[in-house]
């Protein structure tokens, strides 16, 4: 009776509200409650893995001759401030066949002068064989005192460029893609291998965890005592990674639908990587596109693979401290993912991808990639519907429950799992912090972040493809 | 206005009741684990603080019976909490490995944990004094740690007779128990256990679904010493090819540890049984799989049998080029079996695939004065620039540069003095300069006193052949060279 009253144009507009209202509530349904399920999924096997970790046998691993070696290929561009620390840390992991090549992609800032000078490096002649086209390599760096050290400079090409470059030169069956502001735990390495090891099917690609190394003492590519950052934009990223690293990535690890291995710290088989093509240029997330090409990849090869995710091989990385440093970040990552969703589209509902491609990438897409805009829009139009008497209260109440109440529950219960297994903060203050901060995470920095993510999409729509570079001031580089 | 009849609103207030206490529930939990954790460490402190000279002396050696008598007082807990940071340990020093072996047979220990296995949980009576336990609670998780911490303590202390109990847990079934029923029995390393492992690995590689992991079986297989490899003799000679594989990479792991230990070794029939060594020679190396092949070459480099030269020289120009790599990277092991074939090495430098050929030229390095005399000679006389660039990638590389430098610098003369000059005129001038940068002062004016006449009879006779009109890149290169250097 009352919606028939209405005048044409209010009932319009009721029933576009009500749609778009459904869409909202299904949106934070789906995300949070497949949120839900992996951070159960995520509770017990990390507990469980934690007790493993008392018989694992690392130290067997580590002296066994049958460990496969492995080549950590860093590739740089204009990383002067933090480039010879990570080297460093790559150069001491704890590992029997390890190999490190820095691949230079055209710095202009005085990278491979900080390269040369701190390793002692001459220049020498070398002949390049690509089985993956690059960019022509330029010159050739070793220091024979160091042997498991080459550096390379090539002409820029991108950061894919690079790590093609590097896996040209690689003579492992296994490289691990080191981002140049990381710095790797000894045994990081070892713990990655672990289960490309003693797994009976052929496992192409082993993920590990990625932490915040701002607020952390670090001296010569090691850390030396964990703590959290000062700035409460970089606290919020320390509960944002532990949220997305202990549970979403581990969970959909268990669910078998890994759809996204960080790209800063990484092992991958060599030659698996070069079948399917190597790293591609046309997205500026290559790691999300590398993994989802490698699904698409076994799928239509009919090739059994396995991708795996271990909650406690640790690299540290610097996150951006400044808001126009993580806008360039969450910009380019959310561009990434929307480009390599839409190019790898033929995944979503193919009955030969099973996990991925009836889960994974479902959510990926319609959380991850529309969510972006589909909460956004939510924040606007909700209070506007209400404003407007075309939303009842109730429903913004749900609304407000679901995207910020609930979002804080799912923060607290990462920190939970990191205090029940890794408590890598030791301090009680610090784990009062990051309490505080899950909080109040889905109050305010939650939206910021997704202000750049919808800049991301928008970018993304217009076709952009440009690579936001974020510039490290050197948190890797103490001591 | 919020109106609460509103059966939406009353659902929403339900969501955010439950919300709100499951995250002050995980707030709690954090809390109370916080504080559990806490208390544990400061217990498990103070415990070794207590006992810490206790152990030193028992583990030392000196006899010390109220030591003893005070451990046999504790629970069974608090003693494996004291001992386990020993077990952690890899490799304990051989003397602290005996008093420790003592130490857990006089406490009851290694009976705990047999019986932890041979039961899935103790049987031992509640402790008296007398050295017997009382076992942790019969819970599913707990039972699945001890029993793994007992298969670890056991292959920690090397426990021989435990083997078969260790053999017993590879049916458990939890994969991870088996992993760790592996790895003890590699630490122990009864050769009774060995036909045992060899039988599992003929079931895993024929089914890939069977556990332990195929790669967990074969570490712990390579870890035995060489005088179990008879027992593989059925698997070298198996009619599945996969089966042939593993064994053979076995045996070849066994050899090249032996060899890493005992420079200079090399193998007789003795350890391998002749049968073996037979098979070997005319099996293993001609077998169907490329890989066995490559593998067999591996062990073969090392028998003391003149019928290997015919047969590793076969493989060196075998059709699958990873095989000739490998043959070739062997015998870089054993300067002995590769002498009568320098020749054959240095053929492989004009191999197709290029990975054959830079380990060619790496084993040639290797191979000492020799060989390294057949490398330069290649250099020197080859037309191929491909293989040069190769030579002088790796002669940088493997930091012979310098030692060519120094060799130059101190009178060298014949094909070390062609190669330097040759190196320094044409070949590898950034590597040469580089090496010279870093080079003693005194090494490097004598390089320069002896390079720079050559350098400028060389410029000199470079422009004399150089033809009217064309820019001379050769001798302008070898000007700006010794220029560079003297500056």
């Amino acid at each position: 009776m009352e919606i028939a009253a209405m005048n044409p144009i209010r009932s319009f507009l009721h029933d576009w509200v009500t749609a778009f209202n459904l869409v909202v509530l299904s949106y934070f349904f789906l995300g949070n409650g497949i949120y839900t399920i992996l951070m159960l999924l995520s509770l017990r096997a990390t507990w469980v893995h934690m007790r493993r970790l008392t018989y694992q046998g690392l130290d067997a691993l580590r002296h066994s001759p049958l460990t496969p070696p492995v080549t950590i290929i860093i590739p740089a561009w204009n990383e002067q401030a933090v480039i010879a620390n990570s080297v460093r840390s790559a150069l001491q992991v704890n590992y029997p066949d390890l190999r490190v090549i820095v691949v230079d992609d055209g710095s202009t800032d005085l990278t491979l002068d900080r390269l040369v000078q701190s390793f002692g490096m001459v220049e020498m002649d070398g002949s390049y064989h690509p089985s993956i086209p690059t960019a022509p390599v330029r010159a050739y760096y070793i220091n024979p005192a160091i042997p498991n050290l080459l550096v390379v400079s090539k002409v820029r090409g991108g950061k894919p460029d690079a790590l093609n470059a590097g896996i040209n030169l690689c003579r492992s069956p296994y490289f691990c893609n080191l981002d140049a502001d990381c710095l790797l735990e000894r045994d990081a390495l070892l713990r990655l291998m672990d289960p490309i090891v003693n797994s009976s099917v052929e496992t192409v690609v082993s993920g590990g965890i990625v932490r915040i190394l701002n607020g952390c003492e670090t001296k010569n590519g090691r850390v030396l005592r964990v703590g959290l950052p000062r700035t409460w934009l970089e606290r919020f990223q320390v509960v944002e990674y532990l949220r997305s690293f202990l549970f979403g990535r581990t969970g959909w690890h268990l669910l078998g639908g890994t759809l996204i291995v960080s790209g800063a710290f990484a092992v991958f088989h060599r030659a698996t990587v070069i079948e399917a093509g190597g790293f591609c240029h046309d997205t500026v997330t290559e790691d999300m596109d590398l993994v989802v090409q490698l699904h698409q990849w076994a799928a239509e090869n009919n090739r059994k693979i396995r991708m795996s995710f271990t909650s406690d091989p640790v690299c540290w990385t610097e996150c951006p401290s400044t808001f126009a440093l993580l806008a360039n970040q969450r910009r380019r990552w959310q561009l990434g993912l929307c480009q390599t969703l839409w190019k790898h589209s033929e995944i979503l509902f193919g009955r030969k991808y099973g996990i991925v491609g009836w889960l994974s990438f479902p959510f990926h897409a319609y959380v991850e990639g529309l969510g972006a805009a589909v909460e956004l829009l939510g924040y606007l139009l909700i209070p506007l519907g209400l404003f407007l008497g075309l939303v009842p209260p109730g429903l913004l109440l749900v609304f407000i429950l679901l995207g910020l109440i609930y979002g804080g529950f799912l923060s607290v219960g990462a920190v939970l799992l990191e205090e029940l297994t890794y408590r890598r903060y030791p301090r009680l203050r610090d784990l009062l912090t990051l309490l505080v901060f899950a909080v109040f995470e889905n109050i305010g920095y939650r939206q910021l972040v997704l202000c750049y993510r919808f800049q991301g999409v928008l970018k993304f729509l217009a076709g952009s493809s440009r690579w936001e570079k974020v510039a490290h001031f050197g948190a890797a580089a103490g001591g | 206005m919020v109106n609460i009849a509103d059966p939406v609103t009353q659902w929403a207030l339900m969501i955010l009741a439950s919300v709100v206490t499951g995250a002050c529930l995980l707030i709690a939990v954090a809390f109370f684990r916080r504080w559990q954790q806490v208390r544990y460490f400061r217990y498990v402190h103070s415990l070794q603080r207590k006992y810490r000279p206790v152990l030193a002396k028992l583990l030392s050696g000196v006899p010390n019976p109220s030591g003893i008598a005070a451990l046999r007082e504790l629970p069974l807990a608090d003693v494996e909490l004291l001992l386990d940071p020993l077990f952690s340990k890899r490799k304990l020093p051989e003397r602290c490995l005996v008093f420790l072996q003592a130490l857990c047979a006089e406490l009851g220990l290694i009976e705990v944990w047999q019986s932890r296995l041979a039961h899935g949980r103790s049987t031992a009576p509640k402790s008296s004094g007398n050295g017997a336990y009382e076992d942790f609670p019969d819970r599913a998780v707990m039972r699945y740690l001890l029993r793994a911490k007992s298969i670890r303590n056991l292959g920690s202390l090397h426990h021989q007779p435990s083997w078969p109990v260790l053999v017993n847990a590879l049916n458990d079934r939890h994969q991870d128990i088996q992993s760790v029923a592996l790895r003890s029995l590699a630490a122990v390393g009864a050769p009774e256990s060995f036909p045992v492992l060899r039988d599992r690995l003929h079931a895993v590689a024929q089914d890939k679904s069977l556990s332990p992991p195929l790669q967990g079986l074969l570490a712990a297989m390579v870890s035995f010493d060489l005088n179990c490899a008879p027992a593989l003799l059925p698997s070298l000679r198996h009619p599945d090819r996969q089966i042939r594989l593993h064994a053979t990479e076995i045996l070849q792991t066994m050899v090249r540890r032996k060899a890493a230990s005992q420079p200079g070794f090399t193998l007789t029939p003795e350890p391998l049984t002749p049968q073996i060594v037979e098979w070997l020679l005319a099996g293993l190396a001609v077998d169907t799989c490329s890989a066995t092949r490559a593998r067999a070459a591996e062990v073969i480099v090392f028998l003391a049998d003149a019928r290997a030269t015919p047969v590793l020289r076969n493989l060196l120009i075998d059709h699958q080029w990873f095989v000739r790599l490998r043959t070739v990277q062997a015998l870089a092991q054993l300067r002995q079996a590769a002498a009568p074939l320098h020749m054959d090495i240095r053929e492989c430098l004009r191999d197709p695939h290029w990975r054959v050929r830079e380990a060619a030229i790496q084993t040639l390095i290797s191979l000492g004065p020799e060989g390294k005399h057949q490398l330069y000679e290649h250099f020197l006389t080859s037309p191929d620039s491909i293989t040069r660039e190769q030579i002088v990638e790796v002669i940088e590389r493997t930091g012979l540069m310098s030692a060519l430098v120094e060799e130059y610098s101190a009178g060298a003369k014949g094909v070390v003095a062609l190669m330097v000059e040759q190196l320094a005129s044409d070949a590898a001038p950034l590597g040469l300069s580089g090496i010279l940068r870093t080079l003693n002062p005194g090494i490097r004016l004598k390089f320069l006193e002896r390079f720079l006449p050559y350098a400028e009879a060389h410029m000199r006779f470079l422009e004399e052949k150089q033809p009217d009109g064309e820019i001379p890149i050769g001798p302008q290169h070898v000007l700006e060279f010794p220029l560079r250097l003297a500056s």
